[in-house]
């Protein structure tokens, strides 16, 4: 098996009946969203995606209304197919995949949940877990226990027998993330799911979301217009605008070096306090100038990981100044009030 | 003058108008100003009239004062010129030569020696001339209404044109709404308008104006064109009379004929299959001792709808019983299952289709509106000529009324099935199979049943007219009532197809109901 669960290569998906010569276009001419609308009356829906996510990771998606990335999730199960570019998943190329293949892709390897929710509402709770299931052909007793079993999971336990009407929204999307479970899948595409919730709600099942994730294990690509909630679960982050994607890197890349004026402007208001370490502000030991003596020794020494909230509260409780030390102890930076109070306002020491 | 409407209104208003636009400007902010009518008023509107309209783009004006000014025209035309006495002093002058034959022949008579003879035939001149007098009297009188009229007719001019000033302006600040949001609406003055308005103007008014204040028009107007085009200008009958018809609907027959030489076989064949279901029906509903038919009823009505509708049903059956209707009443039930079922049976994966196929559908739409709303006599003639009659080309004619909404409901509710929904069960690995019966026929099954419930009622509604080719029931025996105006039978028959309909209305809805655990 690679160590990349999930492969997109060069990825275009262009919208309209002239998608064929609009691309072509593109490839030679190199034209731009707006020329491909008027001159071909396309639309670009993402436009040369590429990225590759880990066993197990989970791979944040963040962007506005319209900037493809509820188009591009729709790709890793070809509930969309693109107009060229290469999508592997698991190791199969999903665009040679045969109907029957690609049917048990689906409801065996790849879970999905959505923005609203889309649950069936003439089937109880359980058998619309089942269904995928169902679909797969599995006998009703199978159906009930492996429901039974991820309604237990995302704590709905005795609401077995009620209709999707009846429960709150919170409710139901618990619903379909059970739903998504209940094929175990390796990979989970999650589609804006908390996106329709309450702020309190949201955040209750984000928490719940990551508890069972860090559980279970599996690639998960997370869509979200909420930069916020792409930090708090993701392990890397991919910024789209436009069809394209921006940058792609880690909470702390993102929010400390953003690529571009429009990531910055989504950084701006994030708090940087748990997302930004200590060796992404110190000064390395052998550059340091200090600008009155200090003794090393007397010094606190925190590890290089140690985020900024951390460091406030070791500054506070010294006079000096506070030196890091790398993975095996030595000393390899030092940070100093200045270095860290440039580092909470943002800027690079 | 403050505005209160706008800030700075007058712009956008003189941009709009364009000519003129300071005074529309000054007049819109009136109208704005105040809530309800105002009295705000437009000479060149009440001049011009209609071609005021025409040219500012406001058509509603322009239509609805062209009416009304033709209106009051053709009163100041009768006044003006009209022969009003017209058809009296052409009867007078028939009289008048009537008079003079009998004269005539009364000096014969005379001269033969006849005197008894003279003396009768000019007992009868005589006659004839107190009713000429009697006419040239109406004539004069009818003459003599003109002014009358005439001033009617300048009266109702100058109240139109009244009209026409003071509700110009209201009508073009409407307009001038429009415009401003955006919306298709002329501005300024446009020649083309004008022109349109002046051909329009021409076109109706000298005809309608001749039609009604001339006594032979045709005649009238050959004159005014000198006799150049012929005698009489037809403008009150178009001159074509039946021949066209007539040689398209001989082709029509041969059509027919041709597809019943050639298709007699296909035809057989449907109606041996309708037969099948209508002899199994039959068996059923008939053969089987009333007893237990009746008891069937009304413990499945109390099963699937609730002891309301159970008694109801005995009821009901308890009045076909004793008014002697039974057996009918079971043929009708039959005739309408089987084209009940057949309706179902077909208009179901028709209709899933249609819901599934935008093409399809916008190819079907007027076929079914077609057959929905050709009266039935019509499609009666061509099923009786390829089926015959009888009962099964009974059914036929109730599937062809019956089973338009159930293939509208059933593609309304297919295509009402939300998108998400589908994409969701896709994404679980769906096939096309499973997606229809798992999810999209469950979704739409309460718009199937509303069109399963519309489709019993219609055929209920055909019963009627099917007998009149012949299909037995009920239906027959309404015809037999109106054939011999026999009201009582009429009525009693009728009560016994709604309490039929009702019946099985109810314990279908009851089923459904109570299958999905609604209300």
């Amino acid at each position: 098996m690679t160590e990349h669960v999930i492969t997109l290569d060069g990825v275009w998906k262009i919208f309209g009946a002239n998608s064929g010569a609009a691309m072509e276009a593109i490839r030679k001419r190199g034209l731009g969203k707006a020329e491909v609308l008027e001159e071909f009356n396309c639309v670009v829906g993402i436009a040369d995606v590429s990225f590759e996510v880990k066993r197990g990771e989970i791979f944040c998606v963040m962007g506005l209304s319209g900037s493809g990335k509820s188009t591009m999730v729709r790709h890793l199960n070809r509930l969309i197919e693109p107009t060229t570019g290469n999508i592997s998943v698991m190791g199969r190329d999903m665009l040679t995949l045969s109907d029957a293949d690609l049917r048990e892709m689906r409801a065996m390897n790849i879970g999905m949940v959505f923005q609203h929710m889309a649950l069936l509402p003439h089937r109880t709770v359980r058998d619309n877990v089942g269904f995928p299931l169902q679909v797969r052909g599995e006998p009703k007793s199978t159906r009930w226990e492996v429901s039974q079993r991820c309604l237990d999971k995302v704590n709905l336990t005795g609401f077995e027998d009620r209709f999707p009407a009846e429960l709150s929204g919170g409710m139901q999307q618990r619903v379909g993330l059970a739903r998504a479970l209940a094929s175990d899948p390796d990979v989970l595409l999650m589609d804006e799911p908390f996106s329709a919730l309450d702020p309190l709600i949201r955040r209750q099942l984000q928490d719940q979301f990551m508890k069972l994730s860090a559980e279970l294990n599996k690639t998960t690509v997370f869509i979200t217009h909420d930069l916020d909630e792409a930090i708090r679960i993701g392990n890397r982050i991919a910024i789209m605008k436009d069809g394209r994607i921006v940058q792609i890197g880690t909470p702390e890349e993102i929010v400390t070096q953003p690529a571009d004026d429009y990531v910055r402007d989504f950084v701006e208001g994030i708090s940087k306090l748990k997302l930004v370490f200590a060796h992404s502000i110190m000064v390395p030991i052998s550059e340091y100038q200090p600008t009155r003596p200090v003794d090393f020794d007397e010094s606190p020494r925190a590890h290089h990981g140690t985020d900024l909230d951390q460091l406030i509260d070791i500054a506070t409780s010294t006079e000096n100044v506070i030196v890091i030390t790398g993975d095996d102890g030595t000393d390899i930076g030092v940070v100093d009030r200045a270095t860290l109070l440039k580092g909470i306002q943002g800027g690079k020491a | 003058m403050k505005d209160t409407a706008y800030q700075s209104p007058d712009l956008s208003v003189e941009e709009f108008a364009v000519e003129n636009g300071s005074y529309y400007a000054h007049e819109f902010a009136r109208i704005q100003g105040k809530t309800g009518f105002s009295w705000s008023w437009n000479t060149m509107a009440a001049v011009c009239g209609p071609l005021w309209g025409a040219a500012r783009g406001a058509w509603g004006f322009f239509w609805m004062f062209l009416v009304l000014e033709l209106f009051a025209l053709v009163q100041i035309g009768r006044g003006l010129w009209g022969e009003l006495g017209a058809d009296q002093l052409a009867r007078y002058e028939r009289l008048l030569s009537n008079i003079a034959k009998r004269e005539a022949q009364a000096a014969d008579l005379t001269a033969a020696g006849d005197a008894a003879g003279a003396a009768a035939k000019l007992k009868i001149a005589d006659n004839l001339r107190a009713a000429a007098d009697k006419a040239l009297e109406a004539a004069t009188a009818a003459n003599s209404t003109a002014v009358a009229i005439l001033l009617t007719g300048l009266a109702l001019m100058a109240a139109i044109k009244l009209a026409e000033g003071f509700y110009a302006n209201t009508a073009y600040e409407a307009q001038y709404l429009r415009w401003r949001s955006g919306q298709k609406a002329q501005s300024g003055m446009s020649r083309n308008g004008l022109i349109f308005g002046a051909i329009g103007l021409l076109a109706i008014w000298p005809l309608t104006l001749v039609r009604f204040t001339v006594a032979k028009p045709d005649e009238a107007l050959a004159n005014v064109t000198g006799g150049l085009l012929g005698g009489r200008l037809p403008i009150t009958e178009f001159p074509v009379g039946k021949e066209y018809f007539a040689a398209l609907s001989k082709k029509g027959d041969a059509g027919f004929d041709w597809l019943a030489n050639n298709f007699g076989d296909v035809f057989d064949g449907v109606t041996v299959g309708i037969r099948w279901v209508l002899d199994g029906l039959e068996v059923l509903l008939i053969q089987t001792p009333w007893p237990v038919v009746m008891f069937v009823t009304v413990v499945m009505a109390l099963r699937l709808a609730g002891p309301r509708v159970a008694i109801f049903t005995a009821a009901s059956l308890a009045y076909l019983a004793f008014m002697g209707l039974w057996e009918l009443a079971m043929i009708t039930v039959a005739l309408i299952g089987a084209g009940a079922f057949l309706c179902v049976a077909i208009g179901i994966p028709l209709g899933i289709w249609f819901g599934k196929s935008k093409r399809a559908y916008a190819i079907a739409e007027p076929v079914l509106d077609f057959m929905q709303t050709m009266p039935a006599f019509v499609y009666l003639i061509p099923i009786i000529a390829f089926f015959g009659t009888g009962k099964p080309p009974g059914v036929l004619a109730t599937l062809v009324f019956a089973m338009p909404p159930v293939i509208r409901l059933t593609a309304l509710g297919m295509r009402g099935v939300p998108e998400a929904t589908k994409e969701a069960a896709v994404a679980f690995g769906c096939s096309r199979r499973q997606l229809l019966f798992n999810v999209e026929l469950p979704l739409a099954l309460p718009s199937i049943m509303t069109g399963i419930n519309q489709t019993i009622l219609m055929s209920l509604s055909m019963v009627v007219i099917a007998s009149l080719i012949g299909a037995e029931g009920l239906g027959a025996l309404i015809l037999e009532a109106l054939q011999y105006a026999a009201k009582g039978q009429g009525l009693l028959g009728g009560l016994a197809i709604l309490f039929c309909a009702m019946v099985i209305d109810r314990i279908a809805q009851g089923a459904y109901r109570q299958k999905t655990g609604g209300h």
